[in-house]
């Protein structure tokens, strides 16, 4: 049912456009995205400019919108020109060889505004996939106002974060945890991994058949075993990520720190609001002393499919819609969808270093996000990472349930992973 | 439409042919051209039934057969999927929490809703009508809402219960608190069946039960119960078909504690995680037709073991 209906709706989403190419009016694109006020970044684009007419379609945020592109590309026809990919599902998309080489379309001449990083989960060489938009460095945010009740200190390790959640037990009477760890988000789990330096997939599309697995290094375990411990000693929380238990535990002062990613201040914002004025942010505790290591938590792009019939002007779509220029934009991007942008000239105008955010008591949170965002380094992700995702979703959750170790649980996803990529026709090396 | 049309028309003359008497052969024309009107009346049914059952389980039948892997593509396997789906651990222990889950949902829910059922036909006050309505509510709820709202009731943290130091979405109570969701949503509606069955029981036997000297309650276990035995088999039928697809209610659950209710919960479950998270729709598909024989022979083993108390043989 529900199948027959979404193929009704995207047979009907491909009768417009296929013979608006043949009019003399603008070059009809259209675009799936799901970033909240995305209709003022459309309407701002449609105005300024005479050959190109987006039309805008939200399919679901996340899987919801995956699943129908993946279906309609199989299917050969109803996928967008362009499309909103997070960056760990590039790879499987690029995989099936459904994206356009922006490359071909001039995509190089704007690597110079985003850093290497981000560049790389887009791009492998000269060959471009996607342009990214947006990124999620996570940080630390914290309750002020409960820290100094509770006699806190903001740490810088995460060994003195374990000490700051042992206090906090002891003086809240066990009322408050000092997190929450959401093992219902891969990406969350992932970003953490990616701090520590853990690298559980290596992959070029480049060499698409062949990968590496390492989802029970040394490192995954370390940030792994030390969870486990926290939670084992009723120290962090584990109600899922996104539940109303997680937003009361945020608004109700039971959560005193909150691991976020770029978007989060303005989605804590949205989430508790009664707090306002009383959190504030600060660095990612660090395994090493005085180190600099940073994680991503999410972070998407525009990538162009390979049904657009006017390639060149969906790449102009995919590079300037949120673009390093587009500062019209980015002014909606940041202010009303609190997104954490890629492009370099945009992160580092004053509009948003500077920019106080009246939940956070007037601090400018991105001076902390921004060299944050600035230290991260590459990541690679798997061409399967819906699975991937899944396994370590499933495998924390149950050691959670279970009380058994989470390392246990990271050689049970290393194993069903390369099970998995092997019945791919994967060489896993 | 055509078709059935012209079938008569190349039929009557091969069939009227000289042997045959003018007056046999204007029956027979009567008869094709009946014929012809009955095929008329069934074809909106088996035109939707051939577009949107058949043809889709042909379809999901031959993916089933055939492996596509990210790499080598679509290949024949002819029964490798369904080997790997007996074999797969994950199936089977799905299959076995659907079959406990049906061997305790199912009694519950009939006795509770043959027990409501008993108790509204035996009053006849306007509080019955009203209980009826109230029981038959839950049915009403779509079952995507009535889940979310027993998604907040089982809340750790805001929940009218939290009091009772129950985590109701735990691995080891999570199967009850799904089992009480559709007891409350399924009961009320098998209640109304059998309801039904009873009113249309006559009378003047429980006059002559009574007559005889039987009490209400001997009237409605001895009586009653007996004589509506098909529509319980039916009930009972449908429950058991029910609990082995059970797949909405975990999945509206799911997202607040995946460690318990992990994605391959139910087989239907298992299955749908299959095709629209890791685009295993070959492999989905097989498990969906090993589900389907399992509901099939659960069904038969019922109907054939209750074959002497039901009406449906």
């Amino acid at each position: 049912m529900v199948a027959a209906v979404s193929a009704l709706a995207l047979a009907a989403c491909s009768g417009g456009s296929s013979d608006a190419g043949a009019e003399d009016g603008p070059v009809t694109i259209k675009v799936w995205a799901w970033y909240p006020a995305f209709q003022g970044v459309v309407d701002d684009f449609n105005k300024t400019h005479t050959d190109i007419k987006i039309e805008w379609t939200n399919a679901g945020a996340g899987q919801d919108q995956y699943t129908k592109l993946q279906t309609a590309l199989k299917a050969g026809k109803g996928a967008p020109d362009v499309a909103m990919l997070e960056f760990q599902e590039i790879p499987t998309f690029q995989l099936t060889k459904h994206l356009v080489d922006l490359g071909k379309y001039g995509a190089n001449d704007v690597k110079s505004s985003y850093v290497d990083w981000a560049w790389k989960q887009v791009s492998t060489g000269d060959s471009v996939y996607a342009i990214p938009v947006d990124a999620g460095p996570m940080a630390m945010l914290y309750r002020e106002d409960l820290f100094k009740q509770y006699g806190l200190t903001v740490p810088k390790t995460w060994a003195d974060y374990r000490a700051q959640a042992e206090k906090l037990k002891t003086a809240s009477g066990g009322k408050s945890y000092i997190t929450d760890f959401g093992a219902n988000d891969g990406g969350f789990m992932t970003g953490l991994l990616w701090q520590a330096g853990a690298k559980p997939y290596t992959y070029d599309i480049a060499d698409p058949s062949s990968i590496g697995i390492a989802a029970n290094s040394a490192e995954a375990k370390n940030v792994f075993g030390y969870w486990d411990d926290l939670v084992k000693n009723g120290l962090s929380d584990t109600v899922a990520y996104g539940t109303t238990d997680f937003y009361n535990g945020l608004a109700t002062g039971k959560y005193v720190t909150y691991l976020a990613a770029g978007w989060g201040p303005g989605y804590l914002q949205s989430v508790a609001k009664t707090t306002s004025g009383k959190w504030r942010a600060a660095p990612l505790p660090q395994w090493t002393e005085g180190a600099d290591a940073q994680g991503d938590w999410g972070g998407s792009s525009f990538a162009v499919t390979d049904q657009t019939k006017h390639p060149e002007q969906a790449a102009k779509v995919a590079m300037e819609i949120f673009g390093a220029t587009n500062t019209d934009a980015w002014k909606i991007g940041i202010d009303e969808a609190y997104l954490f942008p890629t492009a370099t000239p945009i992160l580092e105008s004053d509009a948003f270093v500077k920019k106080e955010y009246e939940f956070f008591g007037g601090q400018k949170v991105n001076e902390v996000f921004v060299p944050a965002y600035n230290g991260i380094t590459e990541f690679a992700w798997s061409p399967f990472n819906s699975y991937n995702f899944n396994q370590l979703t499933t495998t924390v959750g149950q050691a959670i349930e279970q009380k058994t170790a989470w390392t246990q649980a990271l050689d049970t996803v290393q194993t069903n992973v390369s099970t998995y990529a092997t019945q791919q026709g994967f060489t896993v090396k | 439409m055509t078709e059935v049309r012209s079938a008569p028309a190349t039929a009557v003359p091969a069939v009227a042919g000289p042997p045959s008497g003018p007056a046999g052969g204007s029956r027979r024309r009567e008869r094709a051209k009946q014929g012809a009107v009955g095929w008329l009346f069934v074809l909106p049914f088996a035109v939707l039934l051939v577009a949107f059952l058949l043809l889709p389980m042909a379809y999901a039948l031959k993916l089933s057969l055939y492996r596509s892997t990210l790499i080598e593509g679509e290949v024949f396997a002819f029964l490798d999927n369904y080997k790997q789906a007996f074999e797969d651990p994950l199936v089977r222990q799905g299959v076995v929490r659907v079959l406990l889950f049906g061997l305790v949902q199912t009694p519950v829910m009939i006795g509770i809703a043959l027990l409501a059922a008993l108790l509204i036909d035996g009053a006849t006050s306007r509080f019955s009508r009203f209980f009826r309505l109230a029981a038959f509510v839950p049915y009403a709820v779509p079952v995507v809402i009535g889940t979310l709202m027993w998604g907040f009731l089982y809340s750790g943290s805001t929940g009218p219960f939290r009091g009772l130091g129950i985590d109701f979405l735990s691995s080891g109570v999570v199967l009850a608190s799904l089992g009480n969701i559709v007891t409350w949503q399924w009961a009320g509606y098998n209640m109304i069946v059998l309801y039904a069955a009873l009113q249309g029981l006559p009378k003047e036997v429980y006059e002559s039960a009574r007559l005889d000297g039987a009490t209400g309650t001997q009237i409605a276990l001895r009586i009653k119960t007996p004589m509506i035995s098909s529509a319980l088999v039916l009930a009972t039928l449908f429950t058991i078909m029910g609990t082995l697809q059970f797949f909405t209610e975990p999945l509206i659950l799911r997202p607040l504690n995946p460690g318990a209710i992990t994605e391959h919960y139910t087989p239907n479950l298992y299955a749908f995680h299959q095709a629209f998270s890791f685009q295993q729709y070959n492999y989905s598909a097989a498990i969906s037709f090993l589900l389907g024989a399992v509901v099939f022979v659960g069904s038969y083993i019922f109907l054939f073991a209750t074959r002497k108390r039901s009406a449906l043989r």
